[in-house]
């Protein structure tokens, strides 16, 4: 009999956690191998557990998992990065989580998109850092590029042509910017800035790093997350639930100008 | 699951007993057949007290606990500390606490934690009522006693910065080992938190 193994490794990102009767949590995790996966973390709620600490939403762990009849289990659990830094600043948390979201709403089980774990690794790296928002925009516009809803930005996504350089129309149901002439013809969507469409383009060819050290001014910055939010609207069919924690916390205003970290764009 | 066959009023005693969490089909008909066995008495008793959870259990107005009557013992006492107040997201935390015999201030209870993935947000708490709480006096001190998870930890720290303009002093609970722990399979974490909040000996 060429059973197969009972167990399997993973590294992943926790995502979110769902307790389960008296001691127990199902655990959603991101990883680069397997994809997103359930499993049962047995006991887990227990102050003595040995899992516990190592399998917290907004963790990289390593897990070993056994399958299950109906959800695998979690038979071991060692953290890679607890991203202390992270959950200790309220906005890259928010941040952080509105991301994880993203991720858990995007994908599929069992679906292996090792370029968005390496993303999303990435990005998590650099809120830490103290990178701030841009870093979700390139996030969002990455994320939807890998799952081939990455709009069309060089030039009119209708009639082909080069766009001049001013203010065009994005919009989501045409999958990209729309040109002066085509606009009736594109659909609902938002006129964006050249700035906006400059920004479009640089996270196109960009690395998450290069993107998140941009300097952007603050109305092309709030434009932008306007944007990509319609288009990640748009493709989800609703808005993300973190979005509005993630705005809650902007308005609270940063008590100090953020503690060491880089010193990243006022965005 | 009302099972075919079974007489109405047990097949609706299975249905509700199923309701409850962690309480599956078979258990719940099991506890259904229980009851029927047993005295009356008994279960004239476990319907009273139903009731009565539902019918003379309030809210306390001030710090959110359950209780009877509103203010509750604790905001009520004339032994407790009320420059002390202790935040926590369950009426059981509270208990929890108090079982450690070690704090005399008064608490608040928020009912629940943030969670921006499941869309619990700050307005969904007893937040408000906590900053009207401090705004109004008398408070030196705020103990931040969340659940040392993401979730608590985002809570606290959003309460924080709510807190912050009125100058009240915010702590939070230290973090370290459990009793009976383990160090081998001790997240990072929590070990180097642990580390930082080391004791003279």
């Amino acid at each position: 009999m060429a059973a197969r193994p009972r167990v399997y490794r993973a590294e992943g990102v926790i995502l979110r956690r769902r307790n389960l009767g008296e001691a127990d949590s199902i655990l959603t995790v991101f990883s680069g191998s397997e994809g997103k996966f359930d499993a049962i973390a047995k006991g887990v709620r227990k102050a003595r557990s040995r899992m516990r600490g190592h399998l917290e939403p907004l963790t990289r762990s390593r897990v070993l998992v056994a399958h299950g009849r109906t959800l695998d289990v979690f038979t071991q659990a060692e953290t890679v990065e607890s991203y202390r830094r992270l959950r200790e600043d309220l906005e890259a948390s928010a941040e952080a989580l509105y991301c994880l979201e993203l991720v858990d709403r995007f994908t599929e089980e069992r679906e292996p998109i090792p370029e968005l774990y390496a993303l999303l690794v990435a990005s998590l790296a650099l809120l830490q850092e103290g990178a701030g928002p841009s870093v979700t925009r390139f996030f969002e516009l990455r994320l939807l590029a890998l799952l081939g809803y990455e709009p069309h930005v060089e030039g009119c996504v209708l009639c082909g042509g080069r766009l001049p350089e001013e203010e065009a129309l994005l919009s989501p149901a045409a999958g990209g910017l729309a040109c002066r002439q085509c606009r009736p013809e594109a659909g609902a969507g938002r006129i964006v800035s050249v700035a906006v469409i400059k920004l479009l383009r640089f996270a196109r060819r960009a690395t998450a790093p290069e993107f998140a050290a941009m300097r952007v001014p603050g109305d092309a910055a709030g434009e932008l997350r306007t944007a990509v939010g319609e288009l990640i609207r748009y493709h989800l069919d609703r808005d993300p639930n973190a979005r509005r924690f993630v705005e809650g916390v902007g308005a609270l205003g940063r008590e100090e100008p953020s503690p060491p970290s880089a010193p990243d764009s006022p965005l | 699951m009302p099972e075919a066959g079974a007489p109405e009023p047990i097949a609706r005693l299975v249905q509700e007993f199923s309701k409850l969490p962690g309480i599956g089909p078979k258990s719940a008909q099991r506890l259904a057949y229980h009851v029927l066995r047993a005295p009356e008495d008994d279960a004239r008793a476990l319907a009273r007290a139903l009731a009565d959870v539902k019918e003379r259990i309030v809210f306390c107005g001030t710090c959110f606990n359950i209780t009877e009557r509103d203010p509750c013992g604790l905001c009520e006492s004339d032994n407790r500390d009320r420059t002390l107040v202790c935040v926590v997201e369950q009426p059981l935390d509270v208990l929890v606490v108090e079982r450690t015999g070690g704090f005399r201030g008064l608490y608040h209870v928020l009912h629940g934690a943030l969670n921006p993935i499941d869309g619990v947000g700050p307005e969904q708490l007893r937040i408000q009522e906590l900053l009207g709480r401090v705004e109004a006096g008398d408070v030196a001190e705020v103990i931040m006693a969340t659940n040392p998870s993401l979730e608590g930890e985002a809570t606290s720290m959003y309460v924080q910065r709510l807190l912050q303009p009125l100058g009240v002093r915010v702590t939070r609970l230290a973090r370290g080992l459990p009793s009976g722990a383990d160090l081998e399979y001790m997240d990072d974490l929590t070990l180097s938190r642990a580390l930082e909040g080391r004791q003279e000996l």
